[in-house]
């Protein structure tokens, strides 16, 4: 694909705003509603996907050249599923509170549409270190709307952010932020916030 | 080489499976021990806790955990706390979404409730996951234990806050959990008057005496 700018700054662009992977391209909608209800959990799985996302798209990148084309999506299949297991092994073993939280949210990484459609999309035909950078920025993408999100579920559902009461005693926490359709809500408004921006700015420019 | 051959793919495959596989064997055989022993931790603090013993960081939930007397096959623990001497036990039982397990403690004389300590659930975030708050699980402590088992209220507008009645609140907008709560906790409360289990906790109790 030679019509995709491996500019770092280009790439950082297009995965933050105009190619955002969750307002944009709609993908890893199941993990923005299910982790979203507390900002350190979210915070942690987040990080994860970004970490996956990066590494996965390195090692797709860096193995690339060695791929037969019929078994491509199996190895990446294999490749993110080696990241993400890593991933739950380290939480288990140094953050033990967090990986009980997420419980198995983390298992479920591999299913984040996001992590394969990158490796698919961009480093299948690119290098590894824009390869690299295209997987972090695409996770900074998701992790910015979600934590966004759970900015907004945590402090209306129970009040705190990270966990510190924030709101006074007298306020009344609102069930259905805890509850996932809230997420569909809020993620409903950020899209046609984020998409009537970038109408505005497409109108200007 | 043609990339596409069959030979060249079954080979490919096998390699890269190889490769991964072994890094993940290495990982998790560096990490296992340590995974095993916060699983350890937590079990230890859930028991402590629910004692009403008072311990944070690694070191000294161990330290204060070789105090109290367990058999750890059978989930029952027996330790003095305060001067008195208090039981506890592991339990688990059916939540709403899954599995709901935890340590709750009594006294010798199974008159009262000593605490309750949730170690693990799969309740709905922020509803029946609220067992886990602080305010769920201390109105526990110091309840009397009537003869027909404690009682979790739902659909009352007042709080109850009086410790001798053997009720507590249960979860506003978790009705199934708070219920399930009280037929756990009810079950356990039956196990632990058993003779069976009675005499083993005595015997605890006298071993951790001499010890």
């Amino acid at each position: 694909m030679s019509d995709v700018d491996t500019r770092p700054g280009a790439i950082l662009k297009n995965n933050l705003w105009t190619n955002n992977p969750i307002f944009m391209q709609v993908l890893g909608i199941c993990s923005a509603l299910a982790v979203t209800n507390l900002l350190t959990n979210t915070a942690i799985m987040t990080i994860g996907v970004t970490f996956v996302t990066a590494f996965s798209s390195l090692t797709v990148s860096l193995l690339k050249r060695f791929m037969p084309r019929k078994v491509r999506m199996i190895v990446q299949t294999l490749i993110i599923a080696f990241y993400v297991i890593i991933v739950d092994i380290v939480l288990k073993a140094y953050l033990p509170e967090i990986s009980k939280n997420l419980g198995p949210y983390v298992g479920l990484i591999i299913t984040n549409c996001i992590i394969m459609g990158r490796a698919e999309a961009f480093a299948q035909s690119n290098a590894p270190i824009p390869s690299f950078w295209d997987g972090i920025t695409s996770g900074l993408g998701y992790m910015g709307v979600l934590m966004l999100i759970a900015v907004f579920r945590e402090l209306l559902g129970f009040g705190t952010l990270f966990g510190f009461q924030i709101l006074p005693d007298s306020f009344v926490p609102w069930t259905i932020m805890v509850m996932p359709p809230s997420a569909f809500f809020l993620l409903g408004i950020i899209v046609w916030a984020g998409k009537s921006a970038m109408n505005r700015e497409g109108a200007t420019a | 080489m043609n990339k596409e051959a069959t030979g060249y793919t079954i080979v490919f495959v096998f390699i890269v499976s190889f490769a991964f596989v072994f890094l993940l064997s290495m990982t998790n055989q560096v990490t296992v021990e340590r995974v095993e022993l916060n699983q350890e931790i937590a079990r230890q603090r859930a028991v402590l806790t629910a004692m009403g013993v008072d311990a944070t960081g690694a070191e000294e939930i161990q330290a204060e955990f070789a105090k109290v007397t367990g058999d750890s096959d059978a989930g029952l623990y027996a330790g003095s706390v305060g001067g008195r001497t208090v039981y506890a036990k592991q339990f688990a039982g059916a939540g709403l979404w899954g599995t709901i397990s935890g340590v709750l403690a009594v006294t010798s004389d199974f008159e009262e409730i000593v605490g309750l300590e949730i170690v693990e659930d799969n309740e709905t975030p922020g509803l029946g996951g609220r067992i886990n708050e602080s305010w769920f699980k201390t109105q526990f402590s110091g309840e009397r234990i009537p003869a027909d088992g404690i009682q979790v209220r739902l659909l009352e507008g007042d709080g109850d806050e009086v410790k001798d009645n053997g009720i507590v609140d249960g979860v506003t907008g978790a009705t199934r959990t708070s219920d399930s709560m009280e037929s756990i906790i009810n079950n356990e409360l039956q196990q632990l008057r058993s003779s069976e289990v009675q005499q083993r906790l005595e015997e605890l109790a006298s071993s951790g005496g001499n010890a």
